[in-house]
């Protein structure tokens, strides 16, 4: 079906803006009212979820023609899904699935970006969506004591994901990762060199067959292991096998938390115990896929019911970004002493994106780079010393901006503040 | 037809690459019409380059603001103001606000709710520009239309840049009719077009005592979001009436008293939008509000200065409401119902939900006069919406209509719609035949003379201003680069 099954909830759209905008209840002022950097960045409507929908509404009607802006505008994306969120306080349609379903068909149809297409090529003959990586996978893992999930039987699989395991910078998540769980006594095991991609941003990218392959990949290891629940250090990671793999009816009956759900829950049961004090004023940037489209997917078939309201039989469920993960993250860092956080305005279900989704990190860093100093600066009006996230992707597009930009302002995944409390 | 290479690249040398484009992909998300060019002027002088050169090259011009009203015709440039975004002043002694077209009203107004002050939103939404000409939900305490215009900043449809009232002698924005030139008959214009041509770069709106909370307390996730307490000196409700007159003649009562912060007169399909999160539930709600409600009815909302200023506001309410036989809303007196409705009718945050989300789209015949009578012509108007509603063509209200006291009940505005889906050619049709039957029944039948009428009917019963306005326009627009302009919403 793709695009088309959409055609009535892209017709819907009336070009209001809200998509342009945090809800609007929750605007507090000039500043930090916006909620979509594409539209942010690059002004012209098109750039904007309502803007996206009228095109493929025309273009449904009067027939594709691809031009270069075409796919600047399709690749100027996050996929961040705020657009939606906005939308969606106040109309019944569905937004990121469109938008999304036109990316796949701009792939399908061979209207790739390159830079898109150079990381695929990577993820097809190296199972990673770290272009130009080098070393084993699990190499990170030397000497750590960590068991192999696929040789021996563990209670929580700790899926590492791709930037994690591969960049040397990212490491250190790997790593306060595995010495939290192992101080809370968790039995636990990677797959080590033997993990592959969860395939999460391929599908951002609009490759969804090389996702399915992953999906397909990964669930065969995690049945052949007998994994009951695996536990994921990266947003993408999460959306992927909570939302995603579900969406393709691939997941069955596998638990998927995101570590910091999982950190909550241990200490919640007593069996962590931040007690060192982590003396600091951060600030909580909510990831876009473990946020709002971290929410679970629900499954539906229905049909509209004739006549004018834009209703279904049965009643259609729409995702509204509001069922994400968004307090487990806050619980853990209420629980670190001396720890104290401080809000930014776009919290939440309509937080502001930190650049990298949707493959804009690799088809347009500069752009990634803008939008996580438009973050930034958001971090920085909190009075806040450090951004704290849950996300490896998200502190790379942080951490690389701000060392740009000169800001002092420090960057941890929330991981990172646990380890040091423990 | 596209512009020659030469004359895009002048336009190109005045706000830079880019900022302006011409690839037929991106018009659909303007408006399904392949526009000359669109173009994103920064400041004034870039909009003052970019209409010269449409004078020069003889292209007509209209802007935008946010961009849900259009109607766009083919081969035009499409000024797009998105860039012109700031907020340039909050003068809290003279009590105004001077902004950009882009400067969205939530924003202006939760920047004034800091400091006390508030402004009059349009119905549109707090979505479009705090610019915008009209009314809403506001207007018995912030009137409405051009009485919230001061100074104005604009450009011609020639590129000469006027600065009116008090601005055009002095640096300040307070007055829009002196010492400078006013130009208030032809800026704020009422008759056809109904909009201003040229571009309005800066205005100064006039701002307005806010009783209420700095920020309101809100709670919950969307499309939920709840008030965790009602703000102290503060209260919502929803009074029906037996009949018409008695809703009326309370709204005079309440006026005259000069008590509430708002008064609305919403029909209970308006209500039910308001306070409801889906399509299903909004139909569930409106046929649950129609059966409680013993009439036509209106929402108040009362704002104290202090306890004891609420505590008289409250009285006298209940005292006018009691002797027009008026009924309180239960549904609404739920204080979770109460808080969602009291933040959505101040911070104007569901028009979309009241207008676009049932089926999509609607067609509107809004009208600013004499409350009593064009409640009468309403009524008739709604009669005329059950046909279409019996075919199953637009969404069904009961047939009703709305409407509010302006400036106390001194002036007063009704409106009636039809909402319906966009991807129905029939039900658009029908609508359509519908507002113009309805607007010109309200001349015939000596209501009103509605903007949206038969001009060439009207014209002559009003001293012909039409041909007078056309004349103007030849003036202000001599190469006719503007034709319909200001369309700021």
């Amino acid at each position: 079906m793709g695009l088309e099954q959409y055609q009535g909830d892209m017709e819907m759209c009336c070009r209001c803006s809200a998509c342009k905008f945090i809800p609007m209840q929750k605007v507090k002022g000039h500043q930090y009212a916006y909620v979509c950097p594409s539209i942010s960045r690059y002004n012209f409507h098109a750039y904007s979820g309502g803007g996206r929908l009228n095109i493929g509404a025309a273009m449904l009607k009067d027939g594709f023609k691809y031009t270069d802006k075409l796919l600047d505008i399709v690749y100027n994306c996050q996929l961040c899904g705020a657009c939606g969120v906005s939308c969606n306080y106040a109309m019944d349609m569905e937004v990121l699935q469109p938008i999304t379903e036109f990316r796949i068909k701009c792939v399908d149809d061979g209207k790739t970006h390159p830079a898109l297409d150079k990381v695929i090529a990577n993820l097809r003959k190296q199972g990673s969506m770290i272009s130009g990586a080098k070393g084993k996978r699990g190499a990170w893992a030397t000497g750590l004591n960590i068991k192999d999930a696929a040789k021996e039987k563990v209670d929580v699989l700790y899926h590492v994901g791709c930037l994690t395991s591969f960049d040397k910078n990212m490491q250190k998540l790997a790593k306060a990762t595995v010495k939290i769980l192992q101080k809370a006594g968790v039995n636990f095991g990677i797959f080590g060199n033997a993990e592959t991609c969860c395939g999460g941003r391929a599908y951002q990218m609009g490759y969804t067959k090389d996702f399915l392959n992953q999906a397909k990949k990964n669930m065969a290891m995690i049945k052949k292991a007998g994994v009951k629940t695996l536990v994921t250090g990266c947003a993408d990671g999460y959306q992927a096998f909570k939302v995603l793999y579900d969406k393709y009816e691939l997941k069955g009956d596998l638990k998927v938390l995101h570590i910091s759900e999982y950190i909550a829950k241990l200490i919640q049961d007593g069996r962590l115990k931040p007690r060192k004090k982590v003396v600091m004023t951060v600030t909580y940037h909510d990831p876009c896929r473990l946020g709002r489209l971290g929410e679970p997917w629900v499954h539906w078939k229905g049909k509209k019911i004739p006549g004018d309201r834009f209703v279904f039989d049965p009643p259609k469920p729409y995702r509204r970004g509001t069922n994400g993960v968004y307090d487990p993250p806050r619980d853990v860092l209420k629980a670190i002493p001396g720890l104290k956080l401080t809000e930014m305005t776009r919290i939440k279900e309509y937080s502001w994106c930190c650049g990298a989704g949707g493959g804009v990190s690799e088809s347009n860093p500069a752009f990634a780079r803008w939008t996580a100093r438009e973050r930034i600066d958001e971090a920085i009006s909190t009075g806040a010393e450090a951004l704290v996230t849950a996300c490896p992707w998200c502190e790379k597009t942080f951490t690389e901006t701000i060392k740009d930009s000169g800001s002092n302002l420090k960057v941890y995944d929330i991981v990172e503040i646990v380890e040091k409390a423990v | 037809m596209a512009l020659k290479k030469g004359v895009y690249q002048e336009f190109e040398s005045v706000v830079g690459e880019e900022n302006i484009c011409d690839d037929p992909a991106i018009m659909p998300s303007y408006f399904n019409t392949k526009f000359a060019a669109i173009i994103l002027p920064g400041n004034t002088a870039e909009v003052q380059a970019v209409i010269k050169l449409c004078n020069k090259h003889k292209l007509v011009f209209r802007p935008i603001c946010t961009g849900w009203t259009g109607g766009f015709p083919p081969d035009i440039i499409l000024l797009d103001l998105r860039r012109m975004n700031r907020i340039i002043e909050i003068n809290e002694k003279n009590m105004y606000a001077v902004v950009e077209p882009y400067v969205i009203s939530s924003q202006l107004q939760a920047e004034l709710f800091k400091r006390g002050l508030n402004f009059c939103i349009k119905g549109a939404g707090t979505n479009c520009t705090a610019m915008l000409r009209g009314h809403g939900h506001m207007d018995q305490t912030t009137s409405g239309d051009d009485r919230n215009h001061l100074a104005i900043e604009w450009v011609t449809p020639e590129g000469n840049i006027v600065r009116t009232g008090a601005l055009g002698s002095t640096d300040e924005w307070f007055c829009g009719d002196g010492p400078g030139p006013s130009l208030r008959s032809i800026l704020t214009s009422a008759v056809p077009p109904g909009v201003t041509p040229g571009v309005f770069t800066k205005a100064a709106v006039k701002l307005y005592h806010w009783p209420g909370p700095s920020e309101f307390p809100i709670a919950g996730r969307s499309p939920k979001y709840v008030l965790s307490e009602i703000p102290p000196n503060m209260m919502a409700r929803y009074y029906s009436f037996p009949s018409v007159e008695k809703m009326w003649q309370a709204e005079i009562g309440l006026g005259e008293a000069e008590i509430c912060y708002e008064l609305m007169g919403f029909n209970a399909a308006m209500v039910a939008a308001n306070i409801t999160t889906s399509n299903e539930e909004d139909e569930a709600m409106f046929n649950r509000l129609n059966k409680e409600v013993q009439g036509p009815g209106f929402f108040v909302i009362i704002a104290g200065n202090s306890p004891a200023d609420f505590a008289y506001k409250k009285k006298v309410l209940e005292k006018i409401v009691e002797e027009a036989e008026g009924k309180s809303l239960k549904t609404l007196e739920d204080p979770e119902l109460e808080g969602i409705i009291m933040c959505q009718c101040t911070r104007i945050s569901a028009s979309i939900r009241e207008t676009f989300r049932p089926g999509g789209a609607f067609n509107s015949i809004p009208i600013m006069g004499q409350r009593d009578l064009t409640i009468k012509w309403a009524i008739g108007a709604g009669e005329a919406k059950k046909p279409l509603i019996e075919k199953g063509l637009i969404v069904d209200d009961g047939g009703a209509f709305f409407g509010w006291g302006v400036e106390q009940g001194h002036l007063g505005k009704t409106e009636i719609f039809c909402k319906y889906s966009p991807s129905n050619p029939e039900a658009k049709e029908a609508v359509e035949t519908w507002q113009r039957e309805q607007s010109r029944r309200a001349f015939t039948e000596r209501y009103f003379a509605s903007t949206m009428g038969p001009q060439d009917d009207i014209g002559p019963s009003l001293c012909n201003y039409h041909l007078w306005w056309s004349k103007l326009l030849k003036a202000i627009d001599p190469n006719g680069v503007s034709p319909e302009a200001g369309s700021l919403v």
